[in-house]
């Protein structure tokens, strides 16, 4: 699985691709705010379907994303039901004390309609927050990303973090591939068919430590052809990958300070002060 | 010839310390996300809290910080289980706490790690992770998202408790390992460093 990583080194030639690094790192941070600010669908679900028409415009290899997209649900669908677990009642905190009740398993297992509610805008939440940074992983290329932290003024050794980061992600991918074929040809059984799952576990963590050991021994051949590049030498930096604004870029940078401005609004009414209602809930 | 404190506590700041807070970002990220076992709601034991024991003792806590900090953010971003802030600063702290291994003598890099910082790195995962997962995260909570404390105190319950079993079980080893390894060098004087 770890081959199908979605990391670009290469821009795409789609209107989102096209924009500046800085207007999508930019837009990126404002989006996550948005998201991280609230839990009110009414903020939430337009946001849901704009990441569906970013997501359409992005062509992407749809083929990974469904594979993605089902651990993701999954994975989201599991924690809900943790989280309901944890605290049946854990809606009347967030809608305003109401507890009606639709359906009690035990005592203290029951499922009320403000639990419900509060679960599904939770799981909304999340996916819409997967999806914004799908939009931001698939349009944006590792220099991109360092570039645009740059523009928001980010110290360049930490951009220059982020981006190798980001392109070493996918090169993780591959070492592990490559060792676990090497352990096959030793004669260590990995095939779903023949090695029960709890082996198959055990041989997958054995992988891990020559991953780190190997990953960590690249770490001087990098640096050097860095330090060979001159890297560090200057206290700015500049990025090849940045060109010049375009109209599109002049567009967004009006929605991404406009929604800024709302973000502070919203913040300043509503999470500084008390509130009835911590979350939006219609059937009060 | 003894390093500066706040020269130990910074790491030096060449090329090579850029590039392995990097390279222990990017598994920290992947490890999060796929080399773990989910114990609780987003929580997991993880092998992902081997690289900052790693990038701490040879480079020291801020870049063990900066390390845990960016790794969790990559880690959310790929993850899908929405962005949280306040435990990528959790993890940061933990990661600066476990990169102290300089301060109490254990010098990874020079092939000394000895039983008793064995027992004292033990005992300073236990409380780095009392602190960072019992007080500094849900105050970030709190700042960031106003709530959710009762999760987050579950959360924090069970990966501290994970986390400092994968720390202390899987740690020590490798710290051993690590120390064998740069051992031969102990008779060595280094040069002053160039930057």
């Amino acid at each position: 699985m770890e081959n199908k990583l979605l990391i670009n080194l290469i821009p795409g030639d789609t209107f989102l691709h096209r924009l500046t690094g800085k207007t999508k790192v930019r837009t990126f941070i404002v989006l996550l705010i948005y998201l991280i600010m609230s839990f009110d669908l009414r903020l939430i679900l337009p946001l849901f379907i704009l990441g569906i028409i970013g997501l359409k415009s992005l062509k992407p290899a749809w083929k990974t994303l469904k594979y993605f997209f089902i651990i993701i649900v999954a994975v989201n669908l599991l924690n809900i039901v943790l989280f309901w677990l944890a605290d049946p009642d854990i809606g009347a905190y967030w809608c305003g004390g109401g507890h009606t009740v639709l359906f009690k398993l035990t005592d203290r297992f029951y499922l009320t309609a403000e639990t419900l509610w509060y679960l599904m805008v939770r799981f909304i939440k999340m996916i819409t927050s997967f999806m914004v940074s799908v939009v931001f992983i698939l349009s944006i290329t590792p220099s991109e990303l360092a570039a645009g932290l740059y523009s928001i003024k980010v110290p360049y050794k930490i951009c220059t973090i982020f981006s190798l980061a980001f392109r070493y992600i996918p090169d993780i991918g591959r070492d592990f591939q490559n060792i676990k074929v090497s352990l096959q040809t030793r004669g260590v059984e990995l095939d779903p068919k023949k090695a029960s799952l709890k082996d198959r576990l055990k041989q997958n963590v054995l992988i891990l430590i020559p991953l780190i050991i190997s990953s960590f021994d690249r770490v001087a051949n990098i640096s050097n052809a860095m330090d060979l590049r001159g890297y560090g030498r200057g206290k700015t930096r500049t990025y090849y990958s940045e060109h010049e604004e375009l109209k599109a870029d002049k567009a967004f940078k009006v929605i991404y300070v406009a929604l800024l401005l709302f973000c502070a609004y919203w913040i300043i009414t509503h999470n500084t002060m008390p509130q009835d209602f911590r979350m939006w809930y219609p059937f009060a | 010839m003894k390093k500066s404190f706040l020269k130990t506590l910074l790491g030096v700041w060449n090329t090579k310390t850029v590039v392995a807070i990097a390279i222990g970002a990017a598994l920290f990220g992947v490890l999060m996300n796929f080399g773990g076992i989910p114990i609780y709601t987003n929580t997991r034991l993880t092998t992902a809290m081997i690289v900052p024991v790693i990038v701490g003792s040879m480079f020291g806590p801020v870049p063990a910080f900066i390390t845990c900090f960016v790794g969790n953010t990559i880690a959310d971003l790929i993850g899908g289980w929405g962005f949280w802030f306040d435990w990528s600063v959790g993890n940061g702290v933990l990661g600066f706490i476990v990169g102290l291994l300089p301060f109490y003598g254990a010098r990874i890099n020079e092939g000394i790690f000895k039983p008793v910082h064995a027992v004292i790195y033990a005992i300073t995962c236990i409380v780095g992770n009392a602190l960072a997962f019992g007080v500094v995260t849900p105050l970030m909570t709190v700042a960031f998202y106003g709530g959710e404390l009762t999760i987050t105190f579950l959360q924090a319950f069970a990966g501290g408790i994970a986390n400092t079993a994968v720390l202390v079980i899987i740690g020590i080893p490798i710290l051993y390992a690590l120390a064998r390894r740069s051992a031969h060098s102990t008779n060595l004087k280094m040069e002053e460093e160039k930057e």
